[in-house]
């Protein structure tokens, strides 16, 4: 049993120079991809978010449709192979920041308008009567108060969107998922390289699952001291 | 044809992943401390990796050690897997929510553990859990995308194969796209009427 593991381990020791660098360049691609579709995603759904309450019947209902959506992958197919006959190419990578985006926005839009109208009326109503414009009420107003309820769930949508990236390796963007599947061909070793790719997303996304909980921890403690005053 | 293959993979390995779920939530509940330990290492595992790396393991590795299991197994082993980690935790903030005055009022008036589990805590539970189950019914149906990657004959799988015989590409993914929402905007829908119906009891 430990020579079983000793034996497993060797084979790590031996390959990791030639893994190694490739694996490392994969992370970091697979780390800017979260990076960037998750700024899109936050850009995107507040601007849905907004569009949900809105005044505008039309506005609001395509606002709201667009949530239910479809899977990551449909849209990574549909933006990356689907619109070529339409003269539409995307490079691999941008059609996964999109796509992830996208999908994410829709999420991240619903979470942003129970964070907004969470905030009491009273509070929007206030800072209008002392004269603060819309903008600046919810600049210093609503945002502020509002940014305490959202930010566990957004960190939330940043690990979901981390794992996500594994399936921008299906439209061959080279990632993590993608160079773990393209060196298991190579080297027939899927078992090593599969489970390396596991670890590493796990050591990537643990420490954002425990900083989650740990806020919702002292989010939920300062909404009960607001209760008990 | 690949549409039936995604509702059978999603039902499928939803009723796994609630009964895993389910199981480990109650079994948490007993309080053995190494079991509560290996469970919440499976379920934080689980949790932080891609659905995609667990396929891969099921379908690609596992043939090295000797198991092979066909296409769609897998897919239903991989996504039970997964989604018996996620629901566990769903359940147990669901037993959780439960005050303890209920258990205790069960037990008090003569009724059994297996008793005041069955009667009292799981439908109570059962009441509170509705919603976020729905919603992960809803995550798992668009996860069943992922699973065309291990050939799992599924709509993306379809979509794909369609795609190389027709050279309709974009006719044949934004079909896909619209098929997905035809199956996740009723489901959605539902889930919205049990939130509803559940703030009318609070």
């Amino acid at each position: 049993m430990i020579d079983n593991i000793r034996d497993f381990l060797q084979v790590y020791v031996e390959n990791w120079s030639n893994w190694g660098p490739q694996i490392y360049a994969a992370v970091g691609v697979t780390i800017q991809l979260t990076v960037a579709s998750f700024s899109m995603a936050i850009v995107l759904g507040l601007l849905l978010a907004l569009g949900k309450m809105s005044r505008f019947p039309l506005l609001r209902a395509f606002c709201v449709a667009y949530v239910e959506g479809s899977p990551v992958l449909a849209i990574l197919f549909l933006l990356y192979f689907g619109l070529v006959p339409l003269g539409i190419v995307f490079d691999a990578f941008t059609a996964s920041v999109i796509g992830l985006g996208l999908s994410a926005a829709g999420y991240i839009a619903e979470v942003l308008r129970a964070g907004i109208q969470a905030i009491h009326k009273g509070q929007r109503e206030a800072a209008l009567a002392v004269g603060m414009t819309p903008m600046m009420t919810f600049r210093y107003i609503i945002l502020p108060q509002a940014f305490r309820i959202i930010l566990p769930p957004l960190l939330n949508m940043l690990i979901i969107l981390l794992k996500d990236t594994s399936i921008c390796s299906l439209i061959s963007t080279e990632e993590l998922m993608l160079r773990a599947k393209d060196l298991a061909m190579m080297s027939f070793l899927p078992m090593h390289l599969f489970l390396l790719a596991g670890v590493i997303y796990f050591l990537l996304a643990w420490p954002l699952s425990i900083a989650t909980r740990h806020l919702e921890k002292v989010m939920q403690r300062g909404r009960r001291q607001t209760f008990g005053i | 044809m690949g549409a039936v293959t995604t509702i059978g993979i999603t039902l499928a390995s939803f009723s796994g992943a609630i009964i895993l779920g389910l199981a480990l939530a109650l079994i948490r509940l007993l309080g053995l401390r190494l079991i509560n330990v290996l469970i919440s290492g499976y379920v934080e595992i689980l949790r932080n990796t891609p659905v995609l790396a667990q396929l891969f393991i099921i379908y690609f590795s596992l043939p090295s050690l000797g198991i092979m299991i066909d296409p769609v197994p897998a897919a239903i082993i991989g996504l039970s897997l997964n989604g018996g980690a996620v629901l566990s935790e769903v359940f147990r903030s669901g037993l959780n929510a439960i005050h303890h005055g209920q258990r205790e009022a069960a037990l008090a008036v003569g009724m059994t553990p297996w008793m005041n589990l069955r009667y009292i805590i799981l439908p109570q539970t059962w009441r509170i859990t509705l919603p976020p189950l729905g919603n992960y019914a809803i995550a798992l149906l668009k996860d069943t995308a992922v699973v065309s990657a291990i050939a799992a004959p599924e709509i993306m799988f379809w979509a794909r194969n369609l795609v190389t015989s027709t050279f309709q590409t974009t006719f044949v993914y934004i079909l896909a796209a619209i098929l997905y929402f035809c199956l996740s905007f009723p489901l959605a829908r539902l889930v919205e009427r049990f939130e509803r119906r559940q703030s009318a009891w609070l």
